[in-house]
């Protein structure tokens, strides 16, 4: 933040830095902002505390006045099972999906990081499924996993293999939301680790030739150590996003079936706040995420300081 | 016998590269797969989706799925299309130009409190997205915009992380450019638009091409504030087809396709300047 005024050494006519400083041109300032903070005020900054103001009442949208309650949301919710089972299910699912995302991403990045014909192509195939919505991704997976039709169980079948219950088994349910993920995403992380590759400087790997080792050492003893500060950024920013799950359970199970058995946060606060309008406790949920969010990030911060950008 | 060694060595480093290659074509047959599987059903004639063994290769293709998909009453695909065309454009411009202006301002310009405003952004990008759902809800009930487009833009076209981003690219503009157009008479939003701006390219770009794909792909909140079947967005139309045609696969995969085949052609097209992009700015594109 070290944004001095601009000064002029006096050698032209018109003296900037005078004007530069009345009040008159201060104000103007201000309107390069204004936009702006006018609707982050009223769509990021207030709604943040109005939040959490609403989760103080039991808060129905029709009512005239809202009947005030103090903490009664956040005592029902910490004894409210169906809260713990979308926190379990939603940790699950992010954790899972997150080590699968950190390290499979960085093997791929690996392979197509290496001098090699074609690895644009390589590079723009593996990227390609992110650009897809969740809808659509949760479209076609659910359809390739589906347990009697899917091309899935098919090859499975074909392979003199037994078919798999994929989506309607409780017990499988989330970790094939999680592969279902990590073939959707997983280029996302793959691009952020080829960035931290391109500024590992080359005279380290000459080095290590010199000194006569193979690429397996190479990588193991200079790209990985050099690489965890993206290991870990990856890991966190995987952590946080894919805890906040709600389009894949939405589409490919019903909304978090069989059962309860891949119910996540998110899809506890849609359908508290929007099928039964229950505004109040709904904002409960959501101050209850985002402390357990606030909890990664913070995690992150110790780490990286204030940086959210990646700066290699 | 140094010449054997020599020829092993090299037979070995060929099958390294050989396996290297096998890999990653493995990797893109089982990535690329998905996509290709979506058009295939899509094709397929509905009394062959549901028949073993599989057709790989549509040996009948149709496209009765795609004319459905445009004539059925409860499915306005067009129109949804043309929605999310509309919605994420304006949503895009929007941000991006707000954005950049208030990160000029940041990055340049002085006024009482600068810092401590900053200070208040940085905050409130700590905080997940989903704790303002339900207060931003209620505002846009209040507002009366429930169901209209207002409900989508407004909220979209704030991005702190945004301003963010292009501060920091902003401050590393030179300031000795700055200086001359000052002195050559040019006005502080002049200097942002004519100097500035195009001196940030790159980020510009990465952050309009990121703004449009998560606001094109956004689901959550179309669904919650869009009612009216011909408002919707393509995501939330896609929602509704899955929902109400799970036994016609072949009809919903064709209204999948329709819903992706523009950001795969736009990233096909772009795909150079994308992954730049994610390397540049770590956004992700959702």
């Amino acid at each position: 933040m070290s944004t001095e005024l601009l000064t002029t050494q006096g050698h032209t006519s018109r003296q900037y830095p005078r004007t530069w400083r009345t009040p008159v041109y201060t104000l103007t300032n201000y309107l390069f902002i204004l936009p702006f903070l006018i609707l982050f005020v009223t769509f990021v900054a207030g709604p943040i505390f109005y939040s959490f103001w609403i989760s103080l009442h039991d808060w129905k949208i029709l009512a005239k006045e809202q009947r005030f309650v103090g903490l009664a949301n956040y005592i029902s919710l910490m004894q409210d099972d169906i809260w713990w089972i979308a926190l379990r299910n939603s940790l699950y699912f992010a954790i899972l999906t997150s080590i699968i995302n950190t390290v499979f991403a960085l093997i791929v990045a690996l392979l197509v990081n290496a001098p090699l014909r074609g690895r644009d192509f390589f590079r723009f195939v593996f990227y390609a499924p992110v650009v897809l919505s969740v809808a659509a991704m949760g479209i076609i997976m659910s359809w390739m996993m589906n347990t009697q039709f899917g091309i899935i169980n098919y090859f499975l079948v074909w392979l003199g293999l037994p078919p798999v219950r994929w989506l309607a088994d409780p017990n499988l349910v989330i970790p094939s939301l999680s592969l279902a993920t990590v073939w959707w995403g997983f280029g996302f992380p793959m691009v952020i680790y080829l960035a931290g590759l391109q500024g590992i400087p080359d005279h380290l790997y000459e080095a290590a030739r010199i000194d006569g080792a193979n690429s397996w050492q190479v990588t193991r003893h200079i790209t990985i150590p050099l690489m965890m500060p993206s290991i870990f950024f990856v890991f966190v920013t995987q952590l946080i996003a894919h805890f906040q799950v709600f389009g894949q359970p939405y589409i490919m199970t019903g909304g978090g079936g069989p059962g309860r058995s891949s119910y996540t946060v998110i899809i506890y606060l849609y359908q508290t706040a929007w099928r039964y309008f229950a505004m109040g406790y709904g904002a409960a949920i959501a101050v209850a995420l985002a402390f357990v969010i606030l909890l990664f990030t913070l995690i992150q911060f110790r780490v990286f300081g204030r940086r959210r950008v990646i700066e290699y | 016998m140094r010449q054997k060694h020599m020829n092993r060595y090299r037979l070995y480093r060929f099958f390294l590269k050989f396996l290297h290659y096998a890999v990653l074509v493995a990797l893109t047959i089982v990535v690329g797969f998905p996509i290709y599987w979506m058009v295939v059903v899509s094709i397929t004639p509905s009394a062959e989706v549901y028949r073993w063994p599989l057709q790989l290769w549509p040996t009948n293709p149709t496209f009765e799925h795609y004319r459905e998909v445009f004539t059925r009453q409860d499915l306005l695909i067009d129109r949804w299309f043309v929605n999310s065309v509309v919605v994420s454009t304006i949503i895009t411009v929007l941000c991006v130009f707000l954005s950049s202006l208030t990160a000029y301002g940041f990055a340049r310009l002085e006024f009482p409190g600068r810092d401590l405003i900053f200070l208040l952004l940085l905050f409130t990008l700590m905080v997940p997205g989903q704790v303002t759902l339900i207060p931003v809800f209620l505002l846009i009930r209040g507002l009366g915009w429930l169901d209209t487009y207002h409900a989508l833009i407004w909220p979209g076209a704030v991005s702190v992380f945004g301003v963010f981003l292009l501060r920091q690219f902003f401050a590393s503009v030179p300031r000795e450019l700055e200086e001359a157009a000052l002195m050559d008479g040019a006005g502080r939003f002049r200097i942002y638009w004519q100097i500035v701006l195009p001196l940030s390219r790159a980020a510009i770009v990465a952050l309009t091409i990121f703004v449009f794909l998560g606001a094109w792909n956004d689901l959550f909140w179309p669904l919650v504030v869009l009612n009216s079947l011909e408002l919707r967005t393509l995501p939330v139309g896609l929602t509704v087809l899955q929902g109400t045609y799970t036994q016609e696969r072949a009809l919903v995969m064709a209204g999948t396709v329709i819903a992706s085949a523009p950001v795969l052609v736009f990233y096909a097209i772009f795909q150079r300047r994308i992954i730049q992009g994610v390397m540049l700015t770590g956004m992700g594109g959702r």
